[in-house]
């Protein structure tokens, strides 16, 4: 609920933000269409393709502001992204508009013209800024980069690195192909993996940015992640109530079920609470108020357990047509554990939170 | 205050809660708290004195239209007024029911004299109202009542029996669900009646529930009620009753959550300090993590109840959406209540009045859980609704 008499914040109206929502949903419907989306997560050059696609949309500059846009459309298209589990490098793009907007240097921004061009994609280690204490790091000798990043995603696709450190505090953005730069897929549960990138002595171009700021972004790139995994968890339910309507046993539609009814009356109250917890949270940063970071820590806290039950309900309802690789929904599953796993998930948030009731451990 | 931020609800309804504060720091003092945490535990909540006191200022209704004689208030005034109000720990029990549920019916349903003849005294804070649903063979399946009224004259006369009426012994009317049609279909025979609970052939029992609370039976021996307490058209009251459900299903998660962050609030300023057996409890790493979960319950309920406040400001009417909220304030009691039981220990168990008692209404709170997830609709009928009218699943 925003005041009337405040000053304008940042982000759409509620007509603009329905507006882009069809216009992001309908262009990935065509770029990157449910049915193709498996053999297409595989094929760098797809996803190049969709990338120069997106920056046709203007989507490659989310984050800069310039456009009007703020948190909660970054949040909007990452949903939309879950929901077309469509692995496009925006997270990377989003955190390098967030710290290059803030960079004056020609460097910074023939980069940053080049993102939005479509022509640069950007994979993002956040290093000591992640949450998750397995994450690893770089350490910047002047303009040399040494260290090992983990969980990198996107990395396949990428032409630079764009890497926080606080040894010391800044960003390193280094070209994917420099000598000394070794990125080894890490398979898993999230398609396409995450990446180990070892970086032994590389060549880095050094962006001074306050530690605020690169907290701040980090915690943009959480609440995105948070938009992604809802996305994708609520495109998944739409799948099983679909099918709870159509599907007959015992001689009746399964959704008659009160077990399956209850079960996916449990989800909607949980993609609801995470939709509205993120969403005000994201509104909170574009009106400014400083109290975002706790609604932030507040929606990732509940949006972790939550989105997972409800991907796990999801595939209960959905039997074993929705087991097979084949189907929509594992895509789904995967993207949102591995979205709601990172940057410390749900455990971190709860600490925060509680860091803010309780006071910091002593 | 260990508290969650407060959502900025805009300078409105800030403006509201700073007036709010103001009339509760002058007529809900702390001789007054005292007194009223005097008085036996069944007793709380419930005072008609400050009833007519709040009615005479202004402050029952805020949220009416002005029409009805309300300050027109926007929902979320209200909102930022119920929890002002919830958090001073006021009681507001005399005069809720009328105002949020018989009121809200009476603004649909009444006729221009039943308007002019109850509306204002609600608002004074001179009736008081208990709901007459429930009878032995129906709870869940309200639609089964049996509670018969007849037509003679200009009266209708009632007997039958009725349970749980929450208030029933302080209450001076009970909005009554009656069957008047024994013919017709389960749904199209009932009406709804306004009746006086001291009228002759109404006889009371209360009985004291887990909560600490009484709500009682009635018995209706040919009780003779005038014709124009009917609300609504004859055997036309499902309509009334469903209406009436949907308010009290918000007004449920709405007091439910002010009493939930009120008792959180209370744990973790507890928990600040509390050093048990040599040990700072807040350094306990399972305490933080329980607590970081809780918080983020609270904000989700929080959610759930601004999200009913914006549909109801739109015109709408939440339906599936107040199940939503009423379901997970309910539970997140319930959930509340046991970690504090865990983070407590046996001291957990003391009630408030017990020598000794850390936090004593922790163990009350989790016995009034039960009462958020059966009442106005146990939660499995309120997953009923979430399922077959929020997401169109077939029957
Ligand atoms: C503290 C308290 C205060 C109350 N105050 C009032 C009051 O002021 N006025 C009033 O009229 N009533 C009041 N009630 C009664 C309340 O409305 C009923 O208890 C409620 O509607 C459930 O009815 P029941 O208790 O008969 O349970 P039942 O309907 O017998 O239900 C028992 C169990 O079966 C389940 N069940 C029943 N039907 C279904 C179904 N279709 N699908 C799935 N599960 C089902 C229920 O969920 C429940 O778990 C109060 C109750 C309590 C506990």
């Amino acid at each position: 609920m925003s005041d009337p008499g405040s000053e304008v914040a940042a982000g759409l109206t509620e007509a603009e933000r329905d507006i882009l929502r069809k216009s992001v949903r309908d262009f990935l419907a065509s770029a990157w269409p449910p049915d193709e989306s498996v053999e297409n997560a595989g094929d760098a050059a797809a996803t190049a393709a969709l990338w120069r696609g997106m920056a046709r949309q203007g989507l490659t500059a989310l984050g800069s502001g310039g456009d009007g846009t703020g948190t909660r459309e970054i949040l909007l298209v990452f949903e939309e992204l879950g929901r077309a589990a469509c692995p496009a490098p925006l997270l990377g793009a989003v955190a390098a508009n967030l710290v290059l907007s803030r960079q004056s240097s020609n460097a910074a921004q023939a980069l940053r013209d080049d993102i939005h061009q479509g022509k640069a994609a950007i994979a993002l280690a956040l290093g000591a800024f992640d949450g998750d204490p397995a994450a690893g790091g770089i350490v910047l000798h002047g303009e040399i980069a040494r260290g090992e990043l983990r969980f990198v995603e996107g990395a396949g696709a990428a032409t630079h690195l764009l890497a926080f450190t606080d040894a010391p505090v800044g960003v390193a953005c280094i070209a994917a192909g420099a000598p000394g730069v070794n990125i080894r897929p890490t398979p898993g549960l999230a398609v396409p993996p995450f990446s180990n990138i070892v970086l032994d002595g590389v060549s880095a171009v050094r962006l001074n940015t306050a530690r605020d700021t690169l907290e701040e972004t980090a915690a943009v790139a959480r609440l995105a992640c948070a938009g992604r995994a809802l996305g994708a968890a609520q495109r998944a339910f739409d799948l099983a109530v679909e099918h709870s309507k159509v599907r007959k046993q015992f001689g009746q539609l399964i959704g008659q079920f009160q077990a399956v009814q209850h079960k996916l009356a449990d989800c909607l109250i949980g993609l609801d609470g995470a939709r509205l917890a993120l969403d005000s949270a994201a509104e909170a940063r574009d009106a400014g108020n400083a109290d975002w970071p706790v609604f932030a820590s507040a929606a990732v806290a509940f949006a972790g357990p939550a989105l997972r039950d409800v991907s796990i309900e999801t595939h209960r309802a959905l039997g074993a047509i929705g087991y097979a690789e084949e189907h929509e929904a594992p895509r789904h599953f995967r993207r949102v554990h591995a979205d709601l796993v990172r940057f410390g998930g749900a455990p971190r948030a709860r600490a925060e939170l509680a860091d803010y009731l309780l006071g910091p451990v002593q | 205050m260990a508290t969650l931020p407060a959502h900025d609800m805009g300078s409105a309804a800030n403006a509201f809660r700073a007036e709010v504060r103001t009339w509760l720091a002058k007529n809900w003092t702390p001789e007054n708290q005292a007194a009223h945490r005097r008085k036996p535990f069944k007793e709380r909540g419930w005072d008609a004195e400050f009833s007519k006191l709040m009615g005479r200022d202004g402050w029952i209704g805020v949220g009416w239209p002005r029409k009805f004689g309300g300050q027109g208030c926007s929902v979320t005034e209200q909102l930022a007024f119920v929890t002002e109000m919830a958090n001073s720990g006021a009681p507001v029990q005399a005069h809720s029911t009328g105002e949020s549920i018989v009121a809200q019916a009476l603004f649909k349903h009444g006729t221009q004299e039943q308007q002019d003849e109850w509306l204002p005294a609600i608002r004074r804070g001179e009736r008081s109202f208990a709901l007459g649903y429930s009878e032995p063979e129906a709870g869940s399946d309200l639609a089964a009542l049996r509670t018969r009224a007849v037509r003679d004259g200009d009266h209708w006369v009632v007997n039958g029996q009725k349970l749980w009426s929450t208030g029933g012994d302080k209450a001076e009317y009970i909005w009554l669900a009656v069957r008047t049609d024994p013919e017709a279909k389960k749904h199209a025979g009932i009406s709804v009646l306004i009746v006086d609970l001291h009228s002759p052939g109404v006889t009371l029992r209360p009985s004291l529930a887990l909560y600490g609370k009484t709500f009682s039976a009635q018995f209706y021996d040919n009780v003779r009620v005038p014709a124009t307490n009917m609300v609504g058209a004859v055997n036309d009251g499902w309509k009334v009753i469903t209406d009436a459900l949907a308010a009290e299903r918000v007004m449920i998660g709405g007091t439910r959550m002010a009493g939930i962050e009120r008792a959180f609030d209370r744990l973790t300023e507890y928990l600040k300090t509390a050093v048990v057996g040599g040990k700072a409890l807040r350094n306990d790493p399972v305490v933080r993590d329980r607590i970081g979960a809780l918080a983020a319950d609270i904000e989700i309920a929080r959610q759930f109840q601004m999200r009913n406040s914006r549909l109801i400001e739109q015109g709408k009417v939440p339906l599936h959406e107040a199940a939503v909220g009423k379901v997970f304030a309910s539970e997140l009691q319930e959930r509340l209540g046991q970690a504090a039981l865990d983070i407590l220990g046996t001291r957990g168990l003391l009630s408030e009045d017990a020598e000794g008692a850390p936090l004593g209404e922790m163990e009350q709170l989790l016995r009034h859980s039960i009462m958020g997830m059966i009442g106005g609709g146990t939660n499995e009928i309120q997953r009923n609704v979430i399922a077959q009218r929020g997401l169109d699943l077939p029957r």
